[in-house]
């Protein structure tokens, strides 16, 4: 939808032109650049990273990426081992379990969010949603003091169901909007057809919802995969997603550079390629469809 | 019985919509259920189908109160105003999705639907989304999908309404065979009176959550029960005057006395609205102790017939219709107008309801 | 209408009208529970800021009242949390909002190279902020930082980044508004292609001066989106947590300890439960207020958008 050019400029001089070029062209350069950077260096040694001046033409490397994946790191003080693949491991276990918990749990409360008006309904939207927007260490901190004492601290089945508060209401807020955009006389035709009211959610509500749950899916994928502050808190080192690992990694003493970049664009680049193929969904999902595009 | 409404009532938000409705029907029996729009005509359907659940009385089935079943469990066909098709699926699963519940085999579901849709000329389209139909072939999917599981009751609302013209005198021709093939019981909504007609064998006439007639075609024209009923029946529509009889059987009518029948004796001296029909005018240049004076003011042909505007010395506006044969038969201007008093209706002011002939004072 | 639906809604085959009334309830059960897992934690959490409870001397945990929040009335560092808070949030969303705002304007065409750039500019906001942080972390190491490099190449050596407490709190905002301003960019980018065509073509045929046009017809116009927009990012911004953690862990010195990382020292550096407690209801009244104040009137923002749209 193009929109017209500004009043009192029927042509773009090219003094606007060229202006805009060099504005657009620092943006992109500004947003841009620290991936490729660290992208960069990640294929570099250390030698050439710690060169001055830093070199953009040099001989690309994958001995970083091996040193991660292989565990094993061999450097003039010896060989280490590197548990990074393990973070990436629970990254992804702990994000696709809590991600697909939540859409178990969330579809169908989506549906009867969507369908009937009820006072615990309002209850639950209005509990979420103002808890979106409170800070997560006030619920964190005793959580980490309870988990102790049930024995749920430091493990996966804890971290997943603490996940759901990342995950559940962002799921309920997206899917409930795709489920009120379906028409209750398609489900009433099905019923009167003769199925039951679980045939007709499975059969004709989910799968007509079916963009909405999966745009709510992969954004509940990328805001898990990117959490920091609950793992940091929850976990301890063997269970700790790439957020936290990363740190960790960079802290410990005797990690080179160039691997340190490694660990970040492999932590980074799921959730990347999972942007760019869902982007059309993220407008709505990141402001939870507070403004209608 | 059976179909069998008692006392139904529904209202949304204080807002009475269907007052202590009682309908009956017999098995096979065609009802149309007629009214002018938010009369309640949809709602009804809607309780009767389980979509919605009435603040009080009962639907009964074949005798069993199903007043609060599931829709699933009531056996009922029904075809909405706007198909509510199912986007996802192919014409021809959106009419076997009412036979899957039941566990006939692949192949019998396939003969079943085959055969419903060959009757509805749809077979060409079965492989189709719904989406890449007509509007007359995602009206006779949804007429498939709701006769193909031989349902005891049929409701069907408004289904013609968004299909276009021609298509839609055809149906009105194909729909009553087809319905009476099947057997079941049929409410037919409708809010155009011609289709009623053409449709039920009786009709159900709901105005403001009421039914306020039920009656064959015939004699809702000819006898109907209030004045509205017959304001609804007719096109162009009838004549109303606010008249009040004498003791003789004579109303005014535009400074002339005419006579509208012994038989009306019961309304002497009741203020009362007399209806005539305007076929029921006949325009000459004659008068005589029957006509009344009126200035003929244009000609418009309507349909089959012609339709004379009249204009009486003190304004108001009659309508006279004539046979297509006659037109352009009637000068413009001053002339006399006539009815014959058997064809005149009498309603009462106050009630609206009609008086009958005969009734004793 | 779901108004309609809600006094018969479909149900499992049965009589009654009782058990079709109790689906959505246990359909939404485990929603339920997540609620109460949120809401157990935040009374407990309530509780304890009325405590004096170290959990590493034990023996002394007591009630006090509301003696933690009066000791922070008169506790610098306190105050000093609150200033860096408030300053944190104050800048990054100021330039988020001004930098979103040029970038959706410069973007508003829709053309194939604007599309492109837009979604480009996705990939920094969909970067774990505590990733980011790192990131930036190693572009500005003294040593090898690329940016540590540029910037001597400006004649500034040992720009100390995130080492020195004066230029930590840039540091930080930097690597916010890398992260942050593309959520601003989307959404007023989303707000100006809804704008309606009209008055700008009128505008147009008129001569209007684009001052005009920018200030009296397409600012409040984008409003609704620009107020939301901002919300959002205030109320992020204020508990932020992630990006100053992994930068610098609140250092140095106590130079970005904002609420919830001093909340968080508190609590894993000196265990001190009541007072983290404490210093988290305080952060969780400001972002209450500021949140009902927002979702009060977001659905009549959203009203507003929805009639622009």
């Amino acid at each position: 939808m193009a929109t017209p050019r500004d009043p009192g400029m029927d042509h773009t001089s090219t003094l606007e032109k060229v202006l805009r070029g060099v504005a657009l062209t620092a943006i992109a350069v500004f947003f841009m650049f620290p991936i490729f950077w660290i992208l960069l260096m990640s294929l570099q040694t250390n030698e050439t990273i710690l060169r001055i001046p830093p070199s953009i033409v040099f001989e690309p490397t994958l001995s970083n990426y091996t040193a991660l994946i292989s565990g094993k790191l061999t450097s003039a003080a010896g060989t280490l081992d590197i548990a990074f693949m393990h973070n990436l491991w629970n990254s992804i276990l702990l994000s696709t379990l809590s991600v697909l918990l939540a859409l178990l749990l969330g579809v169908p409360a989506a549906y009867a969010f969507a369908r009937f008006k009820f006072r615990l309904g309002e209850f639950i939207a209005f509990t979420l949603l103002s808890f979106r927007f409170a800070p997560p260490l006030l619920v964190l901190l005793p959580l980490s003091l309870i988990f102790q004492y049930l024995g749920l601290a430091d493990t996966y089945i804890g971290l997943i169901w603490v996940y759901q508060l990342i995950a559940l209401p962002l799921i309920l807020w997206i899917v409930r909007g795709y489920f009120e955009d379906i028409s209750p006389d398609i489900e009433h035709a099905y019923r009167i057809a003769g199925h039951s009211w679980l045939n007709t959610f499975l059969r004709i509500a989910v799968p007509l919802a079916r963009p909405g749950i999966a745009a709510a899916g992969l954004l509940a994928f990328i805001f898990c995969w990117n959490n920091f502050i609950f793992a940091l808190i929850l976990a301890s080192a063997d269970k700790q997603p790439v957020t936290v690992g990363a740190l960790a990694f960079v802290t410990a003493s005797g990690i080179q550079y160039g691997q340190i970049a490694a660990a970040i664009v492999l932590s980074v680049t799921p959730t990347l390629l999972l942007a760019l193929y869902a982007q059309r969904y993220l407008v709505e999902g990141l402001s939870m469809g507070a403004v209608k595009g | 019985m059976a179909l069998r409404l008692q006392a139904l009532s529904k209202s949304y938000g204080g807002k009475t919509v269907i007052d202590a409705l009682s309908l009956e029907a017999t098995s096979g029996d065609i009802v149309t259920v007629f009214g002018p729009s938010g009369g309640g005509k949809t709602v009804l359907l809607r309780l009767i189908a389980g979509i919605e659940v009435p603040e009080s009385g009962q639907v009964l089935i074949d005798g069993t109160d199903m007043t609060y079943a599931t829709p699933d469990a009531r056996g009922i066909g029904m075809a909405f105003q706007n198909y509510a098709l199912f986007p996802h699926m192919s014409a021809y699963d959106n009419v076997a999705s009412a036979l899957t519940p039941r566990k006939l085999g692949e192949s019998e579901i396939r003969s079943r639907v085959n055969h419903i849709v060959r009757l509805l000329k749809i077979d060409h389209v079965m492989g189709h989304k719904p989406r890449e139909l007509s509007n007359g072939q995602k009206q006779r999917t949804a007429l498939a999908r709701a006769l193909v599981g031989a349902p005891k009751i049929l409701l069907l609302d408004d289904p013609l309404r968004n299909v276009d013209a021609k298509l839609r005198y055809e149906m009105r021709l194909e729909l009553p065979v087809l319905l009476r093939k099947f057997g079941s019981t049929v409410l037919y909504v409708t809010q155009d009176y011609k289709e009623a007609m053409a449709i039920g064998n009786r009709i159900a006439v709901l105005i403001a959550g009421r039914i306020v007639q039920v009656a064959t075609p015939s004699e809702i024209y000819d006898r109907p029960a209030t004045v509205e009923v017959a304001r609804l029946f007719g096109d162009p529509g009838i004549n109303l005057f606010d008249v009040t009889p004498d003791t003789d059987g004579r109303v005014a009518i535009a400074n002339a006395q005419l006579s509208i029948g012994a038989e009306f004796a019961s309304a002497a001296g009741v203020p009362c609205v007399l209806g005539i029909r305007p076929d029921a005018i006949t325009v000459s240049q004659t008068a005589n102790g029957a006509t009344f004076p009126v200035d003929v003011v244009a000609e418009t042909p309507l349909n089959d017939r012609s339709v004379l505007l009249l204009r009486t010395a003190d304004g108001k506006e009659v309508l006279a219709a004539l046979p297509a044969s006659a037109a352009g038969t009637t000068p413009i201007g001053a002339a006399h107008a006539a009815f014959a008093s058997a064809s005149a209706l009498m309603f009462d002011r106050a009630s609206g309801l009609s008086i009958a002939r005969g009734a004793r004072p | 209408m779901t108004a309609t639906d809600a006094t018969s809604p479909p149900a499992s085959a049965a009589q009654s009208p009782a058990r079709v009334r109790l689906l959505p309830y246990l359909l939404s059960l485990p929603a339920l529970l997540v609620c109460i897992g949120i809401l157990l934690p935040f009374f407990t959490a309530a509780y304890y800021s009325l405590l004096r409870w170290r959990l590493n001397l034990p023996a002394m945990k007591g009630f006090i009242g509301f003696d933690n929040y009066i000791a922070f009335a008169k506790d610098p560092a306190f105050w000093n949390t609150v200033y860096i808070s408030l300053l944190y949030t104050v800048l990054t969303v100021v330039l988020e909002l001004l930098l979103g705002l040029g970038i959706a304007l410069l973007l508003r065409q829709s053309t194939r190279l604007n599309n492109f750039i837009s979604i480009m500019l996705l990939l920094p906001l969909m970067t774990a902020p505590a990733l980011a942080a790192l990131m930036w972390k190693l572009m500005t190491n003294p040593n090898f930082g690329i940016l540590s490099y540029f910037v001597s190449l400006l004649g500034v050596h040992d720009f100390k980044w995130g080492s020195d407490p004066h230029t930590a709190l840039f540091t930080v905002v930097l690597v916010d508004i890398w992260v942050y301003t593309p959520f601003i960019m989307i959404l007023l980018l989303a707000g100006l292609r809804s704008l309606p065509k009209q008055p700008f073509e009128a505008a147009a045929l008129d001569g209007v001066p684009w001052s005009f046009v920018f200030f009296r017809i397409t600012l409040p116009m984008l409003l609704p989106y620009i107020i939301t927009a901002v919300l959002f990012r205030l109320l992020d911004s204020i508990q932020q947590f992630d990006i100053i953690y992994a930068m610098t862990q609140g250092g140095p010195g106590d130079s970005l300890v904002v609420f919830q990382v001093q909340a968080y020292l508190m609590f894993f550096q000196n265990t001190n439960v009541g007072k983290s407690a404490a210093m988290l209801m305080v952060l969780w009244l400001i972002t209450n207020i500021l949140s009902n104040f927002f979702i009060k009137h977001w659905l009549r923002l959203r009203e507003r958008a929805h009639g622009h749209a």
